[in-house]
């Protein structure tokens, strides 16, 4: 089963984010609560862990590219 | 960055006791064999001849306030005598057990301190530092005045340039230390290791805390020695500061060189009465003054109780002191018992002391029994001792004629230059950076967060003209974040601080990423001490090094409101230029946070002189503002609005220079142009302000909008230039109307370009109240629509529509209502 990666709510008034770091490579295996992205706001960054156990079968927004809220980041099964 | 000190649950949970071990209470037992081992018999001769000096000076001071007369000279002494007579021992002593380069800073009690220290130095530096340091100090003048007119009886010619500076700086003499901007309670000279007295109790802990800083940071071998009074113990700036220079960080998260606590020694000079409340069981709760150091460290400050009538037990305390300093083991506190015969000031008639405490005290008299105890010795002669004081009379008297005479030594010549003291304000010089930092962690530009702002475009305007989001285009926080990681990689001497300053890269991320970059020692989390951080920063840089700190909200400068506008402000003026202050105080304004987090306090700085003060409110500007700001060698407050820190720059078709680029203090940048009306904004208020100029051009008005930029200095001719070609000015700012700064602007440029005026300057900030929360924000902070009602209404007769803001003030009947 695919279970997406999101971009959390960063509080009211942020919409966007950049992906600053990804902590883990395609095939790598990860557990619930590793760290698996780094993400930025315009004032902070924001650390976000892996939502199951499984393998990073998927990247979707790359380091360095902006995203929204709610946007899938990557996909682990 | 996590922690790297885990709290673990288990151990803070398991049941223990806080210990504490005994703190010495006049433990000393030297005998005089040990002691002329020690300091010679020539060094035991010259302490008691140091005592009296200071004695004779002190002396001299209270026959001018009391009697208007010393050894029959006539004298009016206006000024304040807050005299040590009784605490010779403590001040002699200290000096004997320091060096030449320790720094000792004082109180409004210093006279002493200052002779002592000063009196040491001349004797332990080489005989050719001496004469040079005498020579080159004031071009030779004060040197040249001492060899001219004070002669021989001054004794030792670099001994009477010492009484004479430090004396004529009393007396506010030109030939002063400081030019007489210091006077008594500031006086100080740095060569000899005295740094500044401070009028405000206590005020000395944090500023040598910081000076200490500066020691431990240059890995200096000089320590720094905070001369307080037992009063000062009730004060939050003295437990601030010894926290600050305890904290555990400098052992636990400092790299090695660093790794050491701050060198500074608290000395109490305990005379049991501040003014005339009793310390030592009326006002305060300590019992013994030495106890407070349990409650600060683990080590206790090492702290101790020292028989202050005893030079040699002082001098002995303070040497062991200094050991553990130079150990980076500090800090440390002494508390030196010993009793003040001479009142609070002259005015003092000793109605809360009786005269029988004084007459026991008079038996525990630091000279006489140090001068019994060198006779019993053998030492010294009875005749010896007696010439010694002929002598030192003598040479009081020497210099007190020629400093009370207004031909040989007069004040500065305010007929002549009217403004001379205001242009000891501010030195106006700006350093040059060196090559990149040799102790950074890591290539800046390899670091995401500085990748992160590389990433973003330079103008907040994309090509087809809309704008960008802050995520794509360089903001405001990330345009301080350059100026200031720029500075920092390229200056070794500045440091950075401030409430969650390091891992949480600042409360609103202007830091961030930094900890990647800069060393723990140059980027720490302080405590929350915002007296501390403004003071330790004034000693930081009053002792060579350039500081930016932070208080996260503006409304903070209540809490180092002394440190402030009485130390940050002063200390280059009070010392006539000697002082450089390169301090830069980030405060930001809030909003959305209710009446103690949302104030723009610019008018409160504006109104002390000695602060520079600047409201950047764009991307570029901050950047340009704030690479000024860290350049110059004049303490700068920085308002930054959070309302703006993720505004994109939308003005300079440029966007934000890539490269370190300076923008000049005192220069208004005119932002849109108009004939109707002049706009001049301070901070955030430019940007509803041209929204409303765009509102008023559909009525026909053309609104010039002028932005501010920085408020000191301020640039009248920009403004006045636009109100005269529109004859009409209105000034909007986020801070109160009552007291505001926008005020006196408009009270000036009233005076300066009446005539081109056709109606009264407008001043539209916030109203005389509270600032409230989030959702009734913009019934406070002016907004698009009260600045078109105001220029609608005021100017424009003719045009007014339907009022839509509240504002509709009765300024007289509010100003009635307190309002």
């Amino acid at each position: 089963m695919a279970t997406e990666i999101l971009v959390p709510q960063l509080g009211n008034e942020v919409t966007e984010a950049e992906v600053t770091e990804w902590a883990a490579a395609v095939g790598d295996n990860v557990s619930a609560s590793d760290i698996v992205v780094v993400i930025s706001t315009t004032k902070a960054a924001l650390e976000i862990e892996a939502p199951c156990d499984g393998t990073l079968s998927e990247i979707r927004i790359g380091e360095g590219e902006l995203t929204e809220v709610g946007a899938v980041l990557g996909v682990i099964e | 960055m996590p922690k790297q000190l885990p709290i673990d649950p288990g151990q803070t949970y398991s049941a223990d006791k806080v210990r504490f071990t005994d703190i010495p209470v006049h433990a000393y037992k030297g005998d005089l064999a040990a002691e002329i081992a020690r300091w010679g018999k020539d060094g035991l001769r010259a302490a008691l001849r140091h005592m009296l000096v200071v004695r004779e000076f002190e002396s001299m001071l209270h026959a001018f306030k009391s009697t208007g007369a010393y050894r029959g000279i006539e004298y009016v002494y206006k000024g304040p005598a807050h005299l040590s007579v009784g605490q010779e021992a403590a001040a002699v002593g200290s000096a004997m057990a320091l060096g030449p380069t320790d720094q000792i800073f004082g109180s409004h009690r210093s006279h002493g301190e200052i002779i002592a220290k000063g009196l040491a130095a001349v004797g332990a530096i080489p005989p050719g530092e001496v004469t040079s340091i005498v020579e080159s100090h004031s071009d030779g003048r004060l040197l040249d005045l001492v060899t001219r007119h004070v002669g021989e009886a001054g004794g030792d010619p670099a001994e009477a340039f010492l009484l004479t500076g430090v004396l004529a700086e009393i007396f506010m003499r030109d030939a002063g230390f400081n030019r007489g901007m210091g006077g008594s309670m500031h006086a100080f000279f740095t060569p000899f290791g005295a740094f500044p007295n401070n009028a405000i109790v206590g005020g000395s802990a944090g500023i040598a805390v910081g000076a200490a800083l500066r020691a431990q940071l240059t890995r200096s071998d000089s320590i720094c020695v905070a001369n307080l009074g037992d009063g000062s113990t009730g004060c939050g700036l003295i437990w601030e500061s010894m926290n600050f220079a305890g904290m555990g960080q400098f052992r636990n998260l400092w790299q090695p060189p660093f790794d050491r606590n701050p060198p500074v020694l608290f000395c109490f000079t305990n005379n049991f009465y501040a003014m005339g409340g009793q310390t030592r069981g009326e006002t305060m709760a300590w019992d013994r003054l030495s106890r407070i150091g349990a409650g600060i460290s683990p080590g206790q400050l090492h702290a101790e109780t020292v028989d202050g009538s005893n030079p040699l037990a002082v001098a002995d305390a303070v040497a062991r002191k200094a050991e553990i300093l130079r150990a980076g083991e500090g800090p440390a506190l002494l508390d030196i018992e010993c009793y003040r015969y001479s009142g609070h000031s002259t005015t003092d008639t000793n109605a809360y002391r009786s005269r029988d405490e004084m007459k026991a005290w008079q038996a525990h008299d630091p000279i006489t029994r140090f001068r019994d105890r060198l006779v019993d010795g053998g030492i010294i002669t009875v005749g010896e001792a007696d010439e010694m004081v002929e002598v030192a009379g003598a040479q009081i008297e020497a210099v007190t004629r020629v400093v009370v005479d207004r031909q040989l030594a007069p004040a500065v010549d305010l007929e002549a230059s009217p403004t001379i003291i205001g242009d000891m304000t501010f030195n106006n010089e700006a350093i040059e950076l060196g090559e990149t930092a040799g102790d950074l962690l890591a290539e800046p530009a390899e670091t995401s967060a500085v990748k992160s702002i590389m990433r973003k475009a330079r103008s907040g305007i994309a090509e087809d003209g809309s704008q960008l989001s802050p995520m794509r285009a360089v903001t405001l926080r990330d345009a301080l974040s350059e100026a200031i990681l720029h500075h920092l990689t390229h200056d070794e001497s500045l440091i950075a601080y401030g409430e969650e300053c390091r891992d949480w890269g600042g409360a609103f991320g202007v830091h961030r990423g930094f900890a990647d970059i800069i060393p723990y020692h140059r980027l720490f989390n302080s405590p929350i001490s915002e007296a501390a951080i403004v003071s330790t920063a004034v000693g930081y840089a009053l002792a060579g090094g350039r500081a930016i700190v932070e208080l996260m909200y503006a409304d903070f400068i209540g809490r180092a409101g002394d440190e402030i506008f009485n130390q940050l402000a002063k200390w280059q003026a009070m010392s006539a230029g000697e002082l450089r202050l390169p301090v830069v105080l980030r405060v930001s304004v809030g909003s959305k946070y209710g009446a103690q987090h949302s104030q723009d306090w610019t008018s409160l700085v504006t109104h002390v002189p000695g602060l520079r003060v600047i409201y950047p409110a764009t991307p570029h500007d901050a950047k340009g503002l704030m690479a000024t700001a860290l350049s110059g060698n004049d303490p700068t407050i920085v308002f930054e609005s959070q309302r703006l820190y993720d505004r994109v720059e939308t003005f300079e078709p440029d966007g934000v220079p890539a490269d370190y680029a300076l923008v000049p203090f005192g220069e208004a940048a005119i932002r849109r142009a108009g004939d109707d009306v002049t706009i001049l904004t301070i901070g955030p208020s430019l940007y509803p302000a041209l929204d409303a100029a765009g509102e008023l051009a559909g009525h026909g008005v053309e609104a010039e909008v002028v932005d501010a930029r920085t408020l000191v200095p301020f640039d009248y001719d920009t403004v006045i230039a636009s109100v005269r070609r529109t004859g009409r000015l209105i000034i909007v700012s986020e801070a109160v109307e009552r007291g505001s700064f926008a005020n006196t602007v408009a009270a000036n440029v009233t005076r300066l370009a009446f005539a081109d005026l056709k109606a009264p300057p407008v001043v539209l900030g916030a109203p005389n109240w509270i600032a409230p929360g989030a959702d009734m924000e913009d019934k406070y902070a002016p907004q698009e629509h009260d600045i078109c009602d105001a220029v609608l209404g005021e100017f424009f007769a003719d045009k007014r529509v339907n009022r839509r803001g509240v504002r509709n003030w009765d300024i007289a009947g509010m100003a009635k209502r307190g309002l």
